[in-house]
């Protein structure tokens, strides 16, 4: 399934579900992450790598490793 | 403040996630007197206060460190949740105020909603709602207070409006306390599941629509049973425009964050730091260093010539200004971390070095703690707290010592003016600039090694993560950032002030005594020359000259004697006392003008006893300031990184490397420059 980590500069997508092996997992869903909330890419660190979404309302920066937990619809 | 008043007030707790507007309302609920331990960048230690006295009401008020939820994420947010149940030294809060972004109301009900099942006297203040009235939207304060059953209030962080209103709620609160049923908060079970926050962040979810309602006074449809009106709820709140971001700060962060510019910027915005630090604190700290050499003079004078004087004079006035020195540039650079904390940069910047930090071992997390270093390795190596990954956390701690901290710039000002004559201070800067560059260079090269082949210094290995919200821009207040550098700086002045005090008076002791009057053959003399050699005479009869023939033989292959020695011996316990150790040894008491010049006329007049060369030049000047780079010299700094890493293992490595990395470096320093032909 598609991951946060795959997406476009710009793609806007909803999140289907949290990865609860990850180990980051319950601090991405407390930070908002959480089924049903829609998602957009908008910002990549220069090296690539983390990577900024829009959730809630807000901007929050997590690595792309990290972002592979997320998946989307 | 003491203690036992702390015990008899009723005691007021502020928790609020990150960037919800906490510090803002701490600041005003509890004015300007504040007693804090808090350093830009990271909220780590706690500030306490009394009520401020117009509020007419007698309690404490605790600001502590944000957090994002009751289930822990790195050793600060333990440390935040644990102080929430019972602090240490303040008790069991008796009430809680928690802040809540009002645009941002579906997370931060979250920590909220966790409160309030812990059973916390709970007051929720709704701050930035002017935020989501700009959107078009707004909220129900009544509607609210019912849905979580708590006291809701609204307070504006722009001008302190419903600050008074939240007053009144909190007497009315203590009293119903102090009255009888007062709720024991209870442990949330560790282990929850993940499933509970899904089922939590729903419950929000719906609260968010029942309670916010558009400007022109239409309401959301009011969704009963959302559950099974879920994916219609969810529909609804994608098209919200209410979860819009900030098009400012997406605008700025199309630049600042920009594939290219992005890192020009931030290399740009570091180097304006650090060369502001010297160029705008140049001229105040020699404002600070000709008034206290002008006051050493007029003590002489004043008092005339004999040991009190010469206590006063070279013992405390002396060893005070050699603390005061460097307050300009200390304030200059919590001015500027709390410029950049308060836009919302810092975060920025942290993402953007994420990567490449994460290369050697560190974390984006470890770059806020890494910038304080510059300041002071102390309140840096507590602000690693924000690093969840142990592992990161301690590697951060491990190189914090190498960067260039400002108790290093006296030392660094007065070599540097040794080497590069007044009408060539440019250069000075240059190089000066280089040294930070240096340092940064060194303690990155140091953290790869280490994180590459030594699993026996920093063997935790734990899942490293870097999550962070980048806040958005804002036009800082100024008000609150002057204020925050003034009790840093305060707080500041204060630990190392009494350190260095007490220092430069046991080295004055040792220079002074035993109290010899040395004879002079005074023919064919001027005065001057007789007091120069006077007081050598003094100097090589003291204590000090006995503990400094001691080290003699390691001082003598970087081309040293016994009197740089003995002024680097108490630089273990603070650094910037080399600059005042070497005043006392070097300058002729009653000299008149600047402390520095005179310690440098001094220098350069200075020569090795036995061969009559010149003591200080150009190569023994480099080797001093090459083992000033690395060596650790910081009582303090290994007294935090034991409290910090629960062990001695940690500052006891770092004192014998980095001290060793020094003297070896300084060595082959100098005695490659002597190859080369410079002297």
């Amino acid at each position: 399934m598609k991951t946060a980590a795959d997406l476009q500069f710009g793609e806007r997508v909803t999140i289907n579900s949290i990865d609860g092996s990850h180990p980051s997992s319950r601090r991405i869903l407390e930070v908002g992450f959480t089924p049903g909330q829609e998602i957009e890419l908008i910002n990549i660190s220069t090296f690539n790598d983390p990577m900024a979404f829009s959730v809630r309302g807000t901007i929050i920066a997590i690595r792309k490793q990290e972002a592979s937990c997320i998946k989307v619809i | 403040m003491s203690t036992n008043t702390i015990g008899t007030l009723p005691l007021v707790i502020l928790v609020g996630p990150p960037n919800s507007g906490k510090t803002t309302l701490f600041n005003f609920l509890s004015g300007k007197n504040y007693k804090t331990v808090n350093y830009p960048g990271a909220t780590v230690e706690y500030s306490i206060s009394r009520l401020q006295k117009k509020f007419n009401l007698k309690a404490n008020i605790l600001d502590s460190p944000g957090i994002v939820s009751l289930y822990p994420n790195s050793p600060d947010e333990k440390v935040s949740i644990e102080a929430l149940y019972s602090h240490p030294s303040f008790g069991i809060p008796d009430l809680v105020l928690v802040t809540a972004d009002a645009s941002q109301l579906s997370r931060h009900l979250l920590l909220v909603k966790q409160l309030i099942e812990a059973k916390f006297n709970v007051i929720v203040v709704l701050t930035m709602s002017d935020i989501l009235y700009k959107k078009g939207y707004d909220i129900s304060i009544a509607k609210l207070s019912k849905e979580l059953s708590c006291k809701v209030v609204k307070v504006d962080g722009r001008n302190g409006n419903g600050t008074d209103e939240l007053i009144k709620e909190v007497r009315e609160e203590l009293k119903n306390i102090e009255n009888g049923i007062k709720q024991k908060p209870v442990r949330l079970d560790n282990s929850v599941s993940f499933d509970k926050l899904i089922k939590d962040y729903r419950l929000i979810e719906e609260i968010e629509q029942r309670v916010i309602f558009e400007n022109n006074g239409k309401t959301f449809p009011d969704i009963k049973n959302a559950n099974q009106q879920l994916a219609e709820l969810s529909n609804y709140l994608k098209s919200s425009p209410k979860n819009k971001i900030d098009q400012t700060t997406l605008k700025i962060d199309k630049l600042l964050l920009h594939k290219v510019w992005g890192l020009v910027f931030f290399l740009l915005i570091m180097a304006v730091t650090f060369t502001s630090i010297f160029w705008l604190a140049q001229p105040l700290m020699e404002l600070v260093d000709s008034a206290f050499g002008y006051l050493s003079t007029e003590a002489v004078q004043i008092l005339g010539n004999n040991w009190l004087s010469n206590f006063i004079a070279n013992g405390v006035i002396t060893g005070t200004g050699a603390v005061l020195v460097f307050v300009p540039q200390i304030m200059i650079l919590f001015l500027i971390l709390g410029f950049l904390e308060d836009t919302g940069y810092l975060a920025r910047g942290a993402m953007l070095i994420d990567k490449p930090l994460s290369k050697i071992g560190l974390n984006g997390r470890s770059f806020v703690p890494m910038l304080s270093g510059f300041a002071c390795a102390i309140p840096a190596i507590m602000a690693t707290r924000t690093i969840p990954n142990k592992r990161e956390r301690f590697l951060t701690i491990f190189i914090i010592p190498l960067l260039s901290c400002s108790a290093r710039l006296p030392v660094y000002a007065l070599l540097l003016a040794f080497l590069f004559p007044e009408n060539k201070s440019w250069i000075a800067g240059l190089v000066l600039a280089s040294i930070y560059i240096f340092s940064i260079i060194a303690s990155t090269v140091t953290a790869g090694i280490i994180n590459k082949f030594s699993s026996k210094i920093i063997k935790e290995e734990d899942n490293s993560s870097f999550i962070l919200e980048l806040p958005t821009y804002k036009i800082p207040k100024l008000k609150v950032i002057l204020n925050n550098t003034y009790h840093s700086s305060m707080a500041y002045v204060k630990k190392a002030g009494t350190i260095i005090l007490f220092l430069s008076i046991i080295i004055w002791f040792l220079t002074y005594f035993p109290d010899s009057n040395p004879k002079i053959n005074a023919n064919n003399l001027t005065q001057e020359q007789i007091e120069q050699l006077t007081s050598a005479e003094r100097i090589s009869n003291s204590y000090a000259s006995d503990l400094g023939k001691f080290i003699q033989p390691i001082m003598k292959p970087l081309g040293l004697d016994w009197r740089v020695g003995v002024s680097l011996i108490p630089t273990f316990a603070a650094r910037e006392v080399f600059v005042s150790s070497l005043a006392l040894i070097f300058k002729v008491t009653g000299d008149k003008g600047a402390l520095q010049s005179s310690i440098l006329k001094e220098m350069r007049r200075a020569t090795i006893s036995d061969t009559g060369k010149k003591l200080f030049t150009t190569s023994t000047i480099v080797g001093l300031i090459i083992y000033f780079i690395f060596a650790l010299q910081c009582i303090s700094t290994m007294a935090i990184a034991r409290k910090e890493t629960g062990s001695w293992r940690i500052p006891i490595v770092q004192l014998i490397l980095f001290t060793l990395m020094g003297y070896i470096f300084a060595l082959l320093a100098v005695n490659s420059l002597k190859l080369f032909g410079v002297g």
